[in-house]
């Protein structure tokens, strides 16, 4: 299917690339069909990608995979919680950190620990999750986490 | 919004398997006890308002042209 994009114009999304959040993300519950864009010219290395909603061309923000900024990323959740991803493997689970980066001053990038984006690639099914690591915060900043790797 | 009206001790059931129970009264502060399928998220309604906050304030990140975190420290 052909979708607007917030920076990449329209683009070309193969639908077994189409994501299902049956409860959205946490501030836009409405919206349950995202996807993942990234730039492949520069790289997959700390490469930042975007949560691009299907529904809402406006609406994309950028995620990391938390091991590209620390070297150890280990969430505390209920197996229970985990129902709506279905049958899933935990190694082969996706994890991705959500990213606020000021336009202004890039360097205080924060990354939310404390609720990451979790993703089935067997059935494309996600969701965002709290986690109970009392030591997780919703912004570290990314300066912080990148000077302890 | 319903209102009940509870004393300490007393219990409020929403649906068939979930229990609220007033547990302690003390001044301002009031203690619940929750009885939930393991199913069932509960937080603290500011934490759940912090993420939807910072998903929106993620949404604003404009930074066409960084895709990489290295960029972002200029290097």
């Amino acid at each position: 299917m052909l979708v607007k994009t917030r920076f990449f114009g329209e683009a070309q999304i193969d639908e077994e690339k189409i994501l299902t959040f049956e409860n959205g993300i946490m501030g836009f519950e409405e919206m349950k069909r995202w996807t993942i864009i990234y730039d492949i010219e520069k790289g997959a290395d700390g490469a930042i990608s975007w949560f691009q909603s299907l529904d809402e061309a406006g609406l994309a923000l950028p995620i990391i995979s938390p091991y590209s900024i620390t070297d150890v990323y280990s969430p505390i959740v209920e197996d229970e919680l985990l129902k709506p991803l279905g049958e899933f493997k935990d190694e082969e689970l996706l994890v991705f950190l959500v990213l606020t980066i000021p336009g202004e001053n890039p360097k205080e990038t924060t990354a939310n620990f404390k609720a990451p984006i979790l993703i089935n690639p067997a059935n494309k099914k996600g969701l965002q999750m709290i986690v109970n690591n009392e030591d997780y915060h919703i912004k570290h900043k990314l300066s912080d986490t990148l000077k302890n790797k | 919004m319903l209102a009940l009206s509870r004393k300490a001790g007393e219990s409020v059931m929403l649906g068939n398997d979930i229990e609220l129970t007033i547990l302690e009264v003390k001044g301002e502060q009031v203690k619940l006890g929750i009885r939930a399928p393991k199913d069932v998220a509960i937080y603290r309604k500011e934490l759940f308002e912090q993420i939807q906050a910072a998903n929106r304030e993620a949404m604003e990140s404009a930074i066409a042209g960084i895709n990489n975190i290295n960029e972002l420290f200029g290097n």
